[in-house]
């Protein structure tokens, strides 16, 4: 009797066990009770957090006006490092964002769907601004829709420019022209203040990221299409050796870099935040993360990249939505409509909505607001102007901190670059090591360090690629 | 009727071998929602990986047959040959700073009389700090500006700052004593049980006959322990040819890769390469695997010889 007990707790156990694991693999219906096409959009805040009633709102609105579409949100944001597990599994939302940087890896790998005619089918043909759309295409096909775009200014503080002497009466600060202009006020803030003038990041692909537009503003090409196809290296170059030794000169000549070289992108917006550094480089709409910090949202402002010798250049980068290739012809559409009422190019009611919405949650939440960042939409579109006028009317600092990122981005004298479309993740990470090398070896060979780059970087990933 | 003899015996066997098997599906049932777990999550992944390190993957889709080619990029890569060197001054480093601490504490602690149970929960207190937390405070210890500890304390004394980690020839010995500290205190309870087992007799002929606390850990405490050092030397270059959390939280493989391991280039391959490298990933996943297997068969044969002593 016993024995049989003991059998039949242990056969129970097995078959619940394996019960639950068949349960796990089941698929979700496409359709709801109702016959509404249910799409999965990420994204979705976690409970508490402060943008999660705005989100609601949303979906309340969006399947009021969408009768046909049951919105099912889902708790995801973009990880590099889940990223192409959860695409293999199956796990990815319908509606995703990744940077421009994963567009065309993603579109090779069949992880997202080609959405040209989907696009086409409601009307955003020729609408898209011209400098964004060609980071989203692959092959021809476009396979995402710009969510935001950036472009790389300095972000500086307030409080240790005007120690510094570099504020005008007005409240904007005195624009360096140059790099080398910048170095000059770097020195100056260093002897005014005792801190460092710029925090730099070296770790995580965040220095080689923000290196890159400098060394750009040298003449520095980094890869070469060949006639079959191939990418070549080629900033084995005299022009990437004086953009290397400008950095190192920074730490070693000027002193005017923070003294651990070993901080990524998250360490260097803290030592910014915490008043440790009086300028950073990064993308100007990411001024709102320093109320974090508690940094008083007047301490903060903006401007553009100075020039370089050869070329006055500023990197673009963004995120995009895309659309999974698991997700059926109605889900992709369901999952445009979605993404329209947020960024459709002409104005409509249920998009002044969503605009005021999104900054009077960010009022709320104490965010800075007064950074009028570049439209996915050309400047004299609807959208951009109605999105301008709303900045200001919800604008809560000294406008005149970040009139000159303003006016750059509204008329940008700078070339404006897209991010290299070719492993520019692993170029990144590539020029990461040249800086903590030149950073942390006073004697640094800077020419080898370049040389050695651009044959690890073609031996490594260009010739596989 | 009266079975034979052979009649009866047979029975008997057939009877014992019934009730052999009644309890063996007992066992095996409540082993098989184990097993299972155990072919999803571990042999699965690991049989698969194994073969599909001989395909082209894209992402996680398995393509065409390619033979040694994805072992030959990784072997190839410019930086194995650096972080496979990494990776054995990590083992280096690691025995020449935490094998012994966990011995001589364990020996200590067993020697003392008064405050011996505060003395190991002391020692063992790292061991229950959140991994995350203990790289997060030691990177603020090694601080290279006046932020950090270690630097405050040299120049309270009247020394220069120190680069600490952003000092290549310095990185991975930090971070082996980061690593020390956190893992000590579980192998030195795993001495200290051994050692409750030594016999007491031992010690106290030993004291009787003189010897003072050096010589009796070198006569009586150190045979002991052979076995479970020997155990602990293979687990620790099984453990350290892993290492991974050290690298990604603290430095980021820098300065320049000094502090890059295979284990982190594998993890570079598998999550930073935009899915184009995965097969590189499960090729050095199975190098890694095949240079533990033989540390692993190796470690069961001891393990063997250790059961035998008890």
């Amino acid at each position: 009797m016993k024995c049989n007990l003991k059998r039949l707790g242990a056969f129970m156990l097995a078959v619940v066990l394996l019960v639950c694991m068949v349960g796990c693999g089941k698929n979700a219906s496409d359709v709801d009770e109702q016959g509404r096409t249910i799409v999965k959009i990420g994204g979705y805040p976690e409970e508490g957090n402060e943008f999660r009633p705005a989100f609601d709102e949303r979906i309340a609105e969006f399947e009021k006006n969408n009768p046909d579409v049951k919105v099912d949100p889902i708790k995801w944001n973009f990880d590099l490092n889940t990223f192409y597990t959860q695409a293999y599994g199956g796990q990815l939302p319908h509606l995703i964002s990744t940077n421009f940087t994963e567009v065309v890896p993603t579109a090779r790998a069949r992880i997202v769907a080609d959405i040209s005619d989907v696009l086409k089918k409601h009307g955003y043909e020729g609408m898209i601004n011209e400098q964004i759309i060609d980071a989203l295409k692959y092959n021809d096909g476009i396979y995402s829709f710009p969510k935001g775009a950036y472009l790389l200014g300095i972000i500086y503080n307030t409080e240790l420019f005007e120690k510094a002497g570099l504020m005008k009466a007005d409240g904007t600060p005195i624009i360096p022209k140059t790099w080398d202009e910048l170095v000059e006020f770097g020195v100056k803030i260093k002897e005014k203040t005792g801190k460092p003038a710029i925090a730099f990041p070296t770790t995580g692909n965040a220095g080689g990221w923000i290196f890159t537009p400098i060394a750009w503003s040298y003449g520095v090409q980094f890869v070469k299409e060949n006639e079959d196809g191939t990418y070549s290296a080629v900033f084995d170059s005299p022009e990437a050796v004086a953009a290397l030794q400008f950095m190192k000169d920074l730490k070693w000549k000027y002193g005017i870099v923070q003294e651990d070289t070993l901080v990524d992108n998250q360490r260097k917006k803290e030592l910014f935040a915490t008043g440790g550094a009086a300028m950073i480089i990064d993308s100007g709409g990411n001024v709102t993360e320093f109320s974090a910090y508690d940094m008083d949202n007047n301490k903060v402002g903006a401007m553009g990249l100075p020039a370089g010798p050869k070329k006055h250049v500023t990197l673009m980068g963004g995120t995009a939505y895309m659309i999974s290739a698991d997700a059926s012809k109605k889900q992709q559409d369901a999952a445009l409509r979605w993404i329209k009422a947020e960024k459709f190019y002409e104005l409509n009611d249920e998009v002044k909505k969503n605009i005021e919405r999104e900054l009077e949650e960010k009022a709320r939440n104490d965010q800075l607001i007064g950074v009028k960042p570049l439209t996915i939409w050309s400047q004299d579109a609807e959208y951009t102007k109605y999105y301008n006028e709303m900045v200001d009317k919800y604008a809560n600092i000294n406008i005149n901190h970040v009139k000159p990122f303003n006016d750059f981005v509204a008329d940008c004298p700078a070339e404006i670059r897209p991010e290299e479309r070719i492993c520019a993740q692993e170029l990144y990470a590539i020029l990461d090591k040249c800086l903590q090398e030149v950073w942390t070896n006073k004697d640094a060979d800077v020419a080898a360090i370049i040389k050695k780059a651009n044959n690890d970087f073609q031996k490594d990933y260009l010739d596989n690629y | 009727m009266k079975l034979s003899r052979n009649k009866r015996t047979n029975a008997h066997s057939v009877l014992n071998r019934h009730l052999k098997l009644q309890n063996e599906i007992s066992g095996w049932l409540f082993l098989l929602p184990t097993v299972v777990m155990m072919y999803i999550l571990v042999w699965r992944p690991t049989v698969l990986g194994s073969v599909w390190a001989f395909f082209k993957m894209n992402a996680y889709t398995v393509g065409e047959f390619v033979g040694f080619e994805n072992f030959e990029r990784v072997i190839k890569h410019s930086q194995f040959v650096p972080m496979l060197k990494n990776t054995l001054m990590y083992v280096f480093w690691s025995f020449v700073i935490g094998y012994l601490p966990p011995i001589i504490l364990a020996i200590m602690i067993n020697e003392v009389v008064y405050f011996k149970k505060t003395a190991r929960v002391l020692i063992y207190l790292p061991a229950v700090i959140p991994g995350i937390v203990g790289y997060m405070m030691w990177k603020s210890i090694y601080a290279p500006d006046m932020s950090g500890l270690l630097n405050q304390m040299l120049v309270s004394l009247g020394f220069d700052k120190y680069a600490w980690l952003n000092d290549p020839n310095f990185t991975i010995i930090g971070l082996v004593i980061q690593s020390t500290w956190k893992g000590m205190g579980a192998t030195m309870l795993l001495y200290y049980s051994y050692l409750q087992g030594a016999s007491p007799e031992l010690y106290e002929v030993a004291i009787l006959d003189g010897a003072g606390v050096f010589r009796r850990a070198w006569t009586v405490t150190r045979p002991a322990l052979s076995a479970t050092m020997l155990l602990t030397f293979v687990r620790q270059i099984i453990g350290t040819f892993q290492t991974i959390d050290g690298p990604l939280t603290m430095t980021g493989g820098g300065p320049n890769g000094a502090s890059a391991t295979l284990a982190f280039q594998l993890y570079q391959y598998a999550f930073n390469s935009g899915g184009r490298a995965t097969g590189q990933a499960m090729a050095l996943g199975l190098i890694i695997f095949v240079i533990l297997l033989i540390g692993s068969l190796f470690y069961f044969k001891l393990n063997k010889k250790i059961e035998e002593n008890y």
